[in-house]
């Protein structure tokens, strides 16, 4: 078990060396240079020659990825071209409303979408069955920002019931401790900054579970059909358990092992931000940040948001394939 | 680890608990301003006339000078409570205004407003060049400053009137050094207070403000990067104020028709000094139709004025009949009367007389991209149809499409300035100047000595009568040329609710001004 975790930790280095090189040359193949972005149309060639010095993009690429792998070698990621600041603070910053929307989003996915998926293969090609199907394929195809913008006019407008952008109030002030709306309300005490960042959180938690659960459910539904046909439910069944038991205790739990696996990886996707949920909602998530670092061509970010997101991706299918393990003892003696 | 039990104790008896948060009567004393993006940088060191950062600038710092509000004709003293300038235009002499403190309690002295000019001249490369014209700056007394120019510049006063040129406060600088940059400190109706990444900036009000008391006790700029989610915000009164930055690259017409009826929003139309045109490579280097001033003035009377401003625009721009806007004090006159009027027959005429047949031009038109770009390309497409000339549409992100320009890759392409300060040089000289072609987004003006001399002499003239007869002479000049097809002037468009009172719209650097808004 410890030489398969420490193999899978060192494959962490060739895996985020190659990241690396490649996002280091694809940021400078994209055309437009950072400093013509940031001083806009109006700008002269003195300003920007001025500029590209200051922020050292006048050296020859080869240099540039030298003194950037010497500086990452001492966990220095360098600074945004925009902001000065340091990236990975800017990037430690925002990551925590990322995986607030991520977990919840993920909880909501799996509390909506399991339950559906096993309904419908009970109850395959009943009503219930084809309604649900059609709905998790307009969830699945409706793009997001458009299912956002739903949300906002019909619970933010018409009805007034939910806020319809931002983490908090603008008129809620919290200490931030950690980075989470919840948790930091809840250290400071403070229900009223609790419920208004719970209230905050659903309208994109929806937006992100509802593609999410779609997915689960129909990839549960799957499964399930095809473990309710193998011989040991026939076998189950005749032993005399009962139905919940037939279908939760032996069905769903075989069923859930594939399902683990599309969920870790979803998971670890959505790890990078949903950009689009994240620039509606005003949400100060990591994938809108990524975002306007590739508009803005700050180099030093998207190479840093790049490495960041490849790391937890790979830490994250490990994770998966542990669960997986100790889930399944067939895995787990390979492992072993 | 918080179990159960007690974790429902402690909800219910945090509940008897207050937490921090604002009252109705706070709420009406804090303006709500919703922004598309971060402000990059808040003090004038290192800001480099990016737009939000700019207007925070502007309402925490102030400039010597600025222009006065409404007609924004006239420059006022606003550090400065006068000035004098020698009769060779190259010494401005500036009296302080006595008694002004920074927002750290340190007074405004000569040494601050050298110490700030000189700094920014060192640390800002889009400063560098605007205040590369300072020969020295001298403290001849406690308030009492003097700046010598190289040469005379009698732009340098409306160069001073940026929020780039504002005066920052020498003992917060060595304070925070390379932190003052999230940390201003000036001289403004409002402090600094805080700045959450990706989500907003506070400021609070300056009580002590030479000008008197701001009637706001906070300001609070939301980043809301959808517009369609800022649009709704505003219906639903969680902003007060949302500007459509003209640089951006949609209509705000849709938004316009939707806020019309809304009895609870209002929106500010003003003039800008922003113009939009179709221009021609003008130093192209290959054979190329365009070369020939027929054919340009040809494709100048092909094009429907009107249909862009009413149809296309709704109502949102102005027509621009020259290098000027109509609201320059420069402006002359006669660029309206001579200005090409939608004509497709002597259009076809004017080809046909350039021995160009229906067919024979092929062009591409490159623009940025966005929806405002892309009608405007599109309208000017089936124009030109309709007198035989084919366009292909290119919209280009832009760090490819400045390449482009720059390198003179193109014969059409719509293209526009919106300029940083109030006076006539920012569009001529930058814009028509031939040794300037290549150094930035131009008309690309072929070398011209003539031209060049008198544009350089209008920029340098000191006497103001003969400086704005000068640029009568240019703009005819340029006129002459046909370097473009000047289409409009976007107006600036804010939008704001109802209740909100007192707003001052600057028209060049398009930035507002709270320090006498007030909420009712």
């Amino acid at each position: 078990m410890t030489r398969f975790l420490v193999d899978r930790l060192l494959s962490l280095v060739p895996v985020l060396a190659l990241v690396l090189v490649v996002i280091f040359s694809l940021a400078r193949i994209i055309p437009g240079d950072p400093a013509v972005t940031l001083l806009g149309p109006g700008a002269t060639e003195e300003q920007i020659s001025a500029l590209r010095v200051q922020l050292h993009l006048d050296q020859p690429v080869t240099q540039q990825f030298i003194s950037y792998v010497s500086r990452l070698a001492h966990g220095d990621m360098g600074q945004s071209l925009k902001s000065g600041r340091p990236v990975f603070e800017e990037i430690m910053r925002r990551l925590p409303a990322t995986l607030e929307l991520s977990v919840l989003a993920m909880l909501m996915a799996i509390v909506v979408g399991i339950p559906i998926g096993v309904f419908s293969a009970i109850r395959a090609n009943s009503w219930f069955d084809h309604v649900v199907r059609v709905i998790s394929l307009v969830g699945v195809s409706t793009p997001a920002f458009l299912l956002a913008l739903i949300l906002q006019l019909i619970f933010g407008i018409y009805l007034g019931w939910l806020p319809i952008s931002g983490q908090t109030s603008s008129f809620i002030f919290t200490e931030r401790v950690t980075g989470f709306a919840l948790i930091d309300s809840l250290i400071a005490k403070d229900p009223k900054a609790l419920w208004d960042a719970f209230l905050h959180l659903l309208l994109p938690t929806t937006v992100l579970a509802a593609f999410l659960a779609a997915t689960i459910g129909r990839f549960v539904r799957n499964a399930m059909l095809e473990v309710m046909e193998q011989d040991f439910i026939r076998t189950a069944r005749a032993k005399g358990l009962s139905r919940y038991a037939v279908i939760f205790r032996h069905g769903l739990r075989n069923s859930l092992l594939a399902a683990i696996t599309v969920i870790g990886l979803k998971f670890a996707e959505m790890l990078g931000g949903a950009i689009l949920t994240e620039t509606v909602f005003a949400w100060p998530g990591v994938g809108r940040y990524m975002f306007e670092a590739i508009k803005n061509r700050d180099y030093p970010v998207i190479q840093g948001a790049t490495l960041v997101f490849a790391a937890m991706f790979v830490l994250t299918s490990l994770l998966v394939d542990l669960l997986y393990g100790r889930l399944d003892p067939r895995i787990r003696k390979k492992m072993q | 680890m918080i179990c159960r039990k007690n974790f429902i104790a402690l909800f219910f008896a945090s509940v008897f608990v207050a937490g921090p948060a604002y009252s109705q009567n706070d709420q009406n004393k804090t303006l709500v301003v919703a922004v598309s993006t971060d402000p990059v940088n808040l003090e004038p060191g290192t800001n480099k006339a990016e737009p939000i950062g700019s207007e925070i600038i502007f309402n925490v710092f102030d400039t010597l000078v600025s222009w006065k509000a409404p007609a924004f004709k006239d420059l006022e003293g606003r550090l400065a409570k006068s000035w004098t300038v020698s009769p060779d235009g190259k010494t401005f002499a500036f009296k302080l205004r006595p008694g002004v403190m920074f927002h750290d309690g340190t007074p405004l002295d000569a040494e601050s407003v050298k110490f700030s000019i000189e700094r920014t001249r060192d640390i800002n490369p889009y400063m560098k060049s605007n205040f590369g014209l300072i020969e020295s700056i001298s403290v001849q007394g406690a308030l009492d400053v003097k700046i010598t120019l190289k040469e005379p510049m009698p732009v340098f006063l409306s160069l001073l009137a940026q929020p780039q040129a504002a005066v920052v406060s020498p003992t917060a600088v060595k304070k925070f050094g390379d932190k003052f940059n999230v940390n201003p400190v000036g001289t403004g109706p409002f402090m600094f207070k805080s700045y959450t990444p990706d989500t907003n900036v506070v400021l609070e009000a300056n009580a002590g403000y030479f000008r008197g008391k701001p009637k706001l006790e906070r300001i609070l700029y939301r980043v809301i990067p959808d517009a369609s989610t800022r649009r709704l915000e505003m219906e639903k009164g969680g902003i007060d104020i949302s500007q459509q930055n003209a640089q951006l690259s949609s209509i705000p017409a849709d938004e316009l028709k939707a806020f019309k009826d809304n009895k609870d929003i209002e929106v500010i139309e003003v003039p800008s000094q922003i113009i939009r045109q179709l221009e021609f490579n003008n130093n192209i280097a290959e054979n190329s139709p365009v070369k020939d001033v027929r054919v340009r003035k040809a494709i100048t009377y092909a094009i429907d004025y009107d249909g862009l401003l009413k149809g296309v625009l709704g109502g949102t721009a102005d027509r621009v009949y020259g290098p000027l806007t109509t609201n320059s004090w420069a402006f002359n006159p006669k660029m309206k009367t001579n200005a090409p009027k939608y004509d497709p027959a002597l259009a076809r005429k004017m080809l046909q007389e350039a021995g160009v047949k229906p067919g024979d031009l092929k062009f591409t038109l490159y623009s940025f991209q966005g929806s405002l770009w892309g009608a405007m390309a599109t309208l000017i497409k089936s124009n030109l149809a309709d007198v035989g000339i084919e366009v292909t549409i290119a919209q280009t992100e832009f760090p490819s499409y400045r390449a482009l320009q720059t390198a003179g890759k193109f014969e059409l392409a719509l293209d526009g300035r919106q300029p940083w300060y109030n006076d006539p040089d920012a569009h001529i000289t930058i814009g028509y100047l031939s040794t300037l072609a290549d150094s930035a987004m131009t008309f690309r003006m072929p070398k011209d000595p003539v031209l060049d001399a008198l544009i350089l002499k209008a920029q340098t003239t000191v006497d103001f009568k003969k400086r704005k007869q000068l640029y009568f002479q240019v703009q005819e000049a340029i006129a002459k040329k046909v370097p473009g097809a000047y289409l409009f002037s976007p107006k600036l468009i804010v939008f704001k609710r109802a209740n909100v009172k007192g707003l001052v719209v600057n028209s060049a650097p398009p930035l507002n001004e709270y320090w006498g808004v007030s909420k009712q």
